[in-house]
């Protein structure tokens, strides 16, 4: 009975299980991964990915998702930059200097605005989502670059900077950020009405609308928070580089969506916490950090994080396969006593 | 759909047998499938146990019954390769196998038609029934003139007279289902297995499907046919294979059984038979619908519900019985025409706004509509409710909620491991079940079932018509039961409406003595004598 009970939650946490393992092996193999400094570094490193991956998640759970993220948060990166800065060599800014928050009302707005663009395509027009945000992703990231024209900005106000470089005691602000933000996400997806009709929604579409849900709604209300999203990680990633490029963000995508498969986040909707998907960004970055801290060649890495994301599919997979067996399991006995 | 059977008693008495179970008494001809102690197990439970299965060539018409979980399928599914069984031995055409894989199996001639349609949409009817094997000119390219006149010709052959050049998608369930099984009949099949195969379609087309089905076993062709519907077994089949826990409990000469006697078996205990009692009511009118129309769908349709009523809505495919509870519910436009809900003017745009004024609607496709099987019971049941389930910040209670659906969970005798079990693991009687208790916890002033007791097992059916009265009888709701199984309506319902090309012909008062299934059925037909 305790097996029987311990199994379920076991691959229910399993990406806990996999962080685990990563992080037994990554310190065997090199003394300077489980270093106050390094665990650190990962988290700051974790936090952008993570606010991405929390965008991302909202849109997967309800069965759609946004390939257009990373082009908007590149965009709305350089944007910002451009417009807190003076212009000419070396800041490269417009000149217009606006103040912080301004500016961060205006990435905030650019971030709504394309997620608002990306819902009304889909629900009002009917168009497919893969192929809305996949051109969106082309035409975000062309805009990012008529902004600069490639050029890098600098002289981004300090104050601005603090969400991503700042601490607060030893603990990087950004770190606390990240993981409000999850928890945020969590008890929202998990404890409201709003999040609870996601599930409904990804978990099959028409059943949701009969229990009186107006599925359409939701998913422009998903695009928006990932759109919000975008301009929050922009916010962040400014001050972690303290410079802005048009190239921030760029094939960060397959990143974003890894991290939330690998942390049970399904792509075909309905399935996944925003707790799991914390957990593939941590995974994701621990593997990232210890395969750095030991040399591997950049190409080995990508194709170490292929590997990854094909085992977690592997294990959802089998998961989905275990619950099956183990609910027969358990209404044949129901059914015979 | 039970007239069909009555009909069906009659039919199948033409051919009567001796009067014991038929191991004693082969029939001539060599036997086509013999599955000999076959096991299969899925972890920790025994799905079959040493069961045995023939078939013998020269035509037959198998009926396959037995409670959901019961194992039919499982050994359907042994026989056309799917699983492998842990033991056993299968002889096809005196070949022996231990296990089979799907090629052999279709090789062998067997072939399998589900409920749910395997067709591609999006290809024309002649492609899908040519798929995989499209006949090519000599120089590689698809014959498209001789796979369409070919297709026109056998299905012509079948008296189905269809332009083999459309799509797929645009066809009707009923018309689906015909065309994909005469797709495994041109593929040569011997064995053909129809799993479920009536239970999308009306049924003046089941009809015209068993009367191919008859002429092809006529020609030497097995059919195993596996239902829920008795009637059809009784109307269709002439031996059939009962099937508990398991195990098979007996292979029966159909003319040799009642319909109750065949119930017991397949039950292994009497099932009661449900019937509602009509209550005095003091004519506290609650939904009224006054000359609704819309064109192509239903015209001048007018009726009253009164409080803890449950009226019955009958009719063929297209009749429009069915458009008008989702244009109740605000799932399709409903025309123009007075409605009031409690004498207030009612206009539901969304089923959003008709859940907000009491009404809920059980829709007829229970996968496509009715639950999300990926989530938990939990989850199902509350998912209309939530936001009165939330506290000030908008945080759902887990306390109440768990509360309610335990409570549902115990009324409704829903058989979970838990509220936290995906609802797509069920067995189909409890997911309906769910479906309901989604529908009480909203606490419904009117209800439309759409075929609410549609693809589950007898025990379930009578479970569920307990429910609907208990809902109206204990909660005053007006119930709309939509729905072809006419003696079910007789057994549940005050009185029965029957629509025709979009009209409410007639009304019968469910327990007068005058009204029965027979009358219903020519109202049905359209040929009352009036």
């Amino acid at each position: 009975m305790t097996s029987r009970r311990a199994v379920p939650i076991l691959l229910d946490n399993l990406i806990w299980l996999l962080l685990l393992l990563a992080l037994i092996v990554f310190s065997t193999l090199t003394g300077r991964f489980l270093t106050v400094f390094n665990i650190t570094n990962i988290l700051v490193h974790s936090a952008v990915l993570g606010i991405m991956v929390i965008g991302q998640s909202f849109t997967l759970v309800t069965g759609n998702f946004d390939l257009s993220a990373e082009s908007n948060l590149g965009l709305i990166a350089v944007l910002g930059a451009f417009l807190m800065t003076a212009s000419g060599e070396p800041f490269n800014g417009s000149g217009i200097v606006l103040s912080p928050v301004l500016t961060l009302l205006i990435m905030f707005a650019v971030g709504l605005v394309i997620g608002a663009l990306n819902g009304q395509l889909i629900t009002r027009l009917k168009m497919n989502n893969f192929i809305v945000t996949l051109s969106m992703l082309i035409i975000i990231r062309g805009l990012a670059f008529l902004v600069t024209h490639g050029k890098t900005v600098t002289g981004i106000p300090e104050g601005f900077k603090a969400l991503g470089n700042g601490s607060l005691g030893p603990v990087p602000i950004s770190v606390i950020v990240l993981l409000a933000a999850f928890a945020l996400a969590f008890f929202v997806t998990r404890s409201t009405r709003f999040g609870r009709d996601l599930y409904a929604v990804g978990g099959n579409i028409d059943a949701a609308t009969v229990s009186g849900i107006d599925a359409h709604k939701r998913i422009r209300q998903v695009y928006l928070i990932s759109g919000a999203m975008a301009a929050f990680a922009a916010w962040i990633e400014l001050g972690r580089l303290g410079v802005g490029a048009t190239r921030i963000g760029e094939n960060m995508i397959f990143e974003i969506q890894a991290a939330a498969v690998i942390g049970g986040i399904s792509l075909f909707g309905g399935r996944g916490t925003m707790l799991g998907a914390l957990g593939g960004v941590l995974l994701l970055s621990s593997i990232n950090s210890g395969l750095n801290l030991m040399q591997v060649s950049g190409f080995a890495i990508d194709m170490v994080r292929g590997i990854v994301i094909l085992a977690a599919m592997l294990i959802d997979a089998q998961k989905t396969r275990y619950a099956s067996v183990s609910a027969q399991r358990a209404i044949g006995k129901r059914g015979r006593a | 759909m039970i007239g069909r059977g009555l009909e069906g008693l009659q039919a199948a008495s033409i051919e009567r047998g001796p009067l014991h179970a038929m191991d004693q008494t082969p029939k001539p001809g060599s036997l086509i499938v013999e599955m000999r102690n076959v096991t299969k197990d899925f972890p920790g439970v025994r799905a079959l146990s040493g069961v045995d299965f023939q078939l013998r060539s020269g035509g037959e018409l198998r009926g396959l019954v037995g409670k959901n979980g019961a194992g039919k399928s499982t050994l359907m599914n042994v026989l056309t390769g799917v699983f492998p069984p842990e033991s056993g031995e299968i002889r096809i055409q005196g070949r022996s196998f231990a296990r089979l894989t799907t090629t052999i199996s279709r090789q062998l001639g067997i072939a399998c038609v589900h409920q749910h349609s395997q067709l591609v949409p999006s290809l024309s009817i002649a492609e899908n029934v040519f798929c995989g094997s499209l006949p090519v000119t000599r120089l590689g390219l698809v014959d498209w003139g001789s796979v369409y006149s070919q297709t026109a010709q056998r299905l012509g052959s079948m008296g189905l007279d269809i332009e083999v050049r459309r799509k797929v998608e645009g066809l009707s369930v009923a018309e689906r289902q015909i065309i994909e099984i005469a797709k495994a009949l041109f593929a040569e099949a011997r064995i053909i297995i129809l799993d479920e195969a009536t239970a999308p379609l009306p049924k003046n087309e089941v009809e015209m499907l068993f009367g191919f089905v008859r002429r092809q076993r006529d020609q030497g062709a097995a059919f195993v046919y596996i239902s829920h519907y008795l009637e059809e077994i009784f109307e269709l089949c002439e031996t059939v294979t009962v099937m508990k826990d398991g195990r098979n409990i007996g292979d029966y000469v159909v003319s040799d059984l009642t319909q109750a006697e065949l119930i017991r078996l397949i039950s292994g205990a009497e099932v009661e038979r449900f019937r509602h009692e009509t209550r005095s009511r003091a004519g506290d009118v609650l939904l009224e619908v006054r000359g609704l129309d819309r064109p192509g769908y239903y015209e001048g349709l007018s009726l009253t519900l009164q409080r803890a009523e449950i009226v019955g809505l009958t009719g063929l495919e297209g009749c429009g019985k069915d458009s008008l509870a989702r244009a109740l519910f605000g799932m399709e436009p409903r025309g123009t025409g007075q409605v009031t809900l409690e004498g207030r003017p009612y206009h539901a745009g969304s089923p959003r706004e008709a859940l907000n004024r009491g009404v809920a609607y059980l829709p007829r496709d229970r996968h496509g509509h009715g639950i999300i099987g990926l989530r938990s019971v939990r989850e199902n049941v509350t998912l209309p409710i939530l936001s009165r389930l939330a506290n000030i910040l908008g945080f759902v209670s887990r306390r109440r909620e768990q509360a309610l659906v335990r409570d549902l969970i115990q009324k409704l005798n829903i058989v979970t491991p838990s509220m936290m079990q995906a609802v797509q693991f069920l067995s189909g009687g409890n997911q309906q079940k769910v479906v309901f208790a989604k529908l009480a916890s909203v606490e419904p002033k009117v209800l439309f079932l759409d075929e609410p007791t549609q693809g589950v097992d007898v025990q379930a059916k009578t479970e569920i018509l307990k429910i609907i009265d208990q809902l109206s009888r204990e909660q005053g709701v007006a119930v709309v039961v939509i729905s072809e199984e006419i003696r079910e309506l007789l057994d549940i319902c005050d009185r029965i409406l029957v629509m025709f090309k979009g009209r409410i012909i007639r009304e019968f008062p469910a327990h007068d003595p005058q009204t029965t299934v027979e009358s219903i059925l020519h109202a049905v037909e359209g040929t009352a004598a009036e």
